[in-house]
């Protein structure tokens, strides 16, 4: 008897025990390290150890070159300082999050099992961040999406899970607009569709969108939907067909996007229906997906035309193209050179060396330092960063594909812009 | 007529809670089924063209599925075992003759003679399929044959995983596409209604391999040593039969349709990359049960009937339900299909009814 009462207040203990670890019951008790306390806790590197930065984005699966692209750019930012940053040597954690929900969770959980990791630079993919972001800051790192443009990730709603995220590309909320617009003032469209493939991207773009165009006057005919995985899409595109659209805007990734493109055009109704993406295509593997077809299809994306853009990026693409010798192979490169170049400003801000070399980074300093990020020289621009974590901007464009031999891929040339 | 009634009220005094609950199951989803069909033929939104192409689709993507199910159904039916990698030899295929087909096509070989272009590819892709699937039986699974546990389930699974990513080492992270062929675009033309060429050949070619892979099971001697096998092993190898001999050309013959079902895939999809297979693998699967698991033509037919289901479900029913975006849950078809027909009919459509134990 006496031992079945022990068992169970043994029980009741444990379960009260995992209740208040589950429902995150913050903490407060600051750390100190150093000279510097911090709320959230301290980033201790010893004189001559690295200064470690994770980086998550796609490097596998037909959006590899995203997150490829990506991934030299910040390779780029950290080289021109020689790999050194507040008297360390910066050590990259890479990791690939498969631009998938599960990809992103499991990435950031390997990167917030790294002890005294500084900051994260990525994801390329909304979904990855939806996943990681929450991850990464509940160890009290903060990340840095840098082609992550869904609007709920930065919206005031967020939810304190994302206070540790912010991002340098720019908010879909912009880019569904002015794909609506453009579609019905400079297109005349006036009846459309929209294909999304369930992802947090793609689904709050299309719905931005169809929102837009709903309310300057245009008709959605219907509003589809595909596996990201789905290649026969000859199916919904007949159903699509019976509504005779003129125009079709599907933002979303390379595989689905490539099936749609291709097959389009051999579905009866469709053969004079206007086909428009999203950024997500502005890489040369969308040319080997859609193969001939390719040819006039177009995308809506950030202008990447150096008078859109800030001083320094000509300079970054030679630098770009003698590191790695080809050309930037996808469109978001200078967001993820972005930022890298404010995480570098913040913890240069937050940093405290002593005498003995040993550096301190306080996280919630760290985290306030690159919120007050204000009128930061970037590729993309001049960056500031909002409460709630934007700090992009977007300079709306419409690329077209003229040329279907993936060997001709360069942004401006194919797929050159062809509005404003 | 009282008989009868007299019958069906002793039937339903008989009938257990579970067994009526399962009865109430199926009236209800026959009773759904119908809805949607009936609402979507009352909006009247796609003409008799558009109901046509989608049954085209759905036989063209069905093949395929027939075709890779084959190999599924018959590794079980002499061994018991779901060789889950078999989704993988299918990629592993349809990529190596990627690169014998971009060769061709940069030669004008595709375009200039197709059908010798086409039958290097296939060469390809068989060779290929059938040399790993056999790769695979020696190392991953002979092993484990005598081995009564989870061992040779999860070394199919690992085996998958090995080759997944193999490829990826091999070929490369990126998609690659498969050239597109003029002779095989276009429509034909059947009683003024069009039907598209490619998913025409692609259905036509499949069959034709299925009709021959039956023959060879059910008139050659190896076929007729796997169906002693699969009825029963002891039996088979006390009448002198080489048992290893006939597992090595069952994965064989697995391998072989699973490299025709590649390149089918490739040449109606383009895109080749190293996790194709999976989806594919999956569905196949599905439909070798849904045909009867150890059953060749029940994995014929549950292939064809999954892709049909696949492309026709969602405009026929699910948009008479009125669900938005339907052909998202198309994937969700066939899982759903599975999981009914375990519970209704587990042996499937062509399998023997499982005897109720005494």
């Amino acid at each position: 008897m006496q031992t079945k009462g022990r068992s169970i207040v043994a029980a009741i203990a444990g379960a009260v025990g995992f209740a208040a670890a589950a429902m995150h019951i913050e903490s407060s008790v600051a750390e100190t390290r150093g000279p510097v306390t911090d709320p959230v806790g301290v980033v201790e590197i010893d004189k001559g150890e690295p200064l470690q930065i994770g980086v998550y984005q796609v490097l596998s699966g037909p959006d590899t070159a995203n997150g490829v692209d990506q991934k030299r750019a910040i390779e780029i930012a950290f080289a021109e300082r020689d790999n050194i940053l507040v008297g360390h040597p910066v050590l990259l954690h890479i990791e690939d999050s498969q631009c998938t929900p599960e990809g992103g969770q499991t990435a950031a959980t390997k990167l917030a099992a790294i002890s005294d990791l500084v900051i994260v630079l990525g994801p390329s993919c909304s979904s990855e961040a939806t996943a990681g972001a929450p991850i990464l800051w509940n160890a009290g790192i903060p990340s840095i999406g840098t082609s992550t443009s869904a609007p709920r990730l930065t919206a005031p709603e967020r939810g304190l899970e994302f206070a540790g995220f912010l991002r340098t590309s720019y908010n879909d909320n912009d880019v569904g607009s002015s794909a609506a617009d453009w579609a019905y003032n400079v297109l005349g469209v006036r009846r459309a569709t929209t294909i999304h493939d369930g992802s947090v991207y793609t689904e709050q773009l299309a719905n931005v969108f169809a929102e837009q165009f709903t309310a300057l006057g245009g008709t959605i005919t219907s509003r589809e939907a595909v596996s990201p995985t789905d290649s026969d899409m000859r199916p919904v595109l007949t159903r699509i067909a019976a509504d005779a659209p003129e125009l079709i805007f599907y933002p979303v990734f390379v595989n689905a996007a490539g099936h749609i493109t291709r097959q389009a055009k051999e579905i009866d109704g469709l053969e004079e229906t206007q086909l428009l993406g999203s950024d997500a295509v502005f890489t040369r593997e969308m040319i080997v997906a859609a193969g001939r077809a390719v040819v006039g299809f177009s995308f809506v994306a950030n202008a990447l035309e150096p008078d859109a853009l800030g001083e320094g990026y000509p300079a970054f693409v030679e630098r770009y193209k003698q590191t790695y010798g080809e050309a930037p192979i996808q469109g978001s490169h200078h967001q993820a050179y972005d930022a890298a170049s404010i995480a570098i400003a913040a913890i240069e801000k937050a940093a405290v060396t002593n005498d003995e070399g040993d550096t301190y980074i306080g996280r919630q300093a760290l985290l306030d330092a690159l919120y007050a990020t204000r009128d930061h020289k970037g590729l993309t621009g001049i960056l500031s960063c909002t409460e709630h974590g934007d700090c992009g901007h977007f300079n709306f464009a419409v690329y077209e594909f003229t040329n279907s031999d993936p060997e001709s891929f360069s942004p401006g040339v194919n797929p050159k812009k062809v509005y404003p | 007529m009282t008989e009868v009634l007299q019958a069906t009220k002793s039937a339903l005094l008989r009938l257990s809670p579970v067994g009526a609950t399962l009865w109430i199951i199926r009236i209800g989803i026959i009773a759904l089924l119908l809805w949607g069909v009936v609402g979507s033929i009352i909006a009247n939104r796609y003409s008799a063209a558009q109901w046509g192409d989608f049954v085209v689709f759905g036989l063209a993507i069905g093949s395929i599925y027939a075709l890779v199910a084959l190999g599924y159904t018959m590794v079980y039916g002499v061994l018991r075992l779901i060789n889950f990698c078999h989704g993988d030899i299918f990629m592993f295929g349809a990529f190596s003759a990627y690169f014998a087909a971009a060769p061709l096509a940069r030669a004008g070989t595709l375009e200039e003679d197709p059908v010798l272009g086409l039958a290097a590819i296939f060469a390809v892709a068989m060779g290929i399929s059938a040399g790993l699937a056999l790769l695979v039986e020696r190392v991953a699974y002979r092993p484990f044959r005598h081995v009564q546990s989870l061992a040779p389930l999860i070394c199919a699974i690992g085996a998958s995983f090995v080759i997944q990513q193999s490829a990826r080492g091999l070929f490369g992270s990126t998609v690659k596409a498969y050239p597109e062929i003029s002779w095989l675009q276009g429509d034909f033309s059947v009683l003024s209604w069009a039907v598209p060429k490619l998913q025409a050949i692609v259905f036509l070619a499949a069959v034709t391999v299925m009709l021959l892979l039956y023959l060879v099971v059910m008139r050659s001697k190896l076929g007729r040593a796997m169906r002693a096998l699969a009825e029963d092993r002891d039996a088979a190898a006390l009448m002198g039969i080489d048992i290893d001999r006939v597992i090595v050309f069952t994965f064989l013959l697995g391998g072989l349709t699973a490299g025709v079902a590649g390149v089918l895939y490739a040449l109606i999809f383009t895109q080749v990359h190293f996790f194709m297979g999976f989806v594919p693998g999956i569905k196949a699967f599905c439909a070798a049960v849904l045909g009867g698991i150890g059953n060749i033509p029940g994995a014929m037919l549950g292939g064809l009937f999954l892709g049909t289901v696949e492309s026709l479900g969602p405009a026929l029913v699910l948009e008479g339900l009125n669900i938005p975006a339907p052909y998202q849950l198309r994937d969700a078809i066939a899982f759903v299909l599975l999981v009914l027909v375990l519970i209704f009919r587990p042996s499937g459509f062509l399998g023997e009814r499982i005897q109720r134990r005494a």
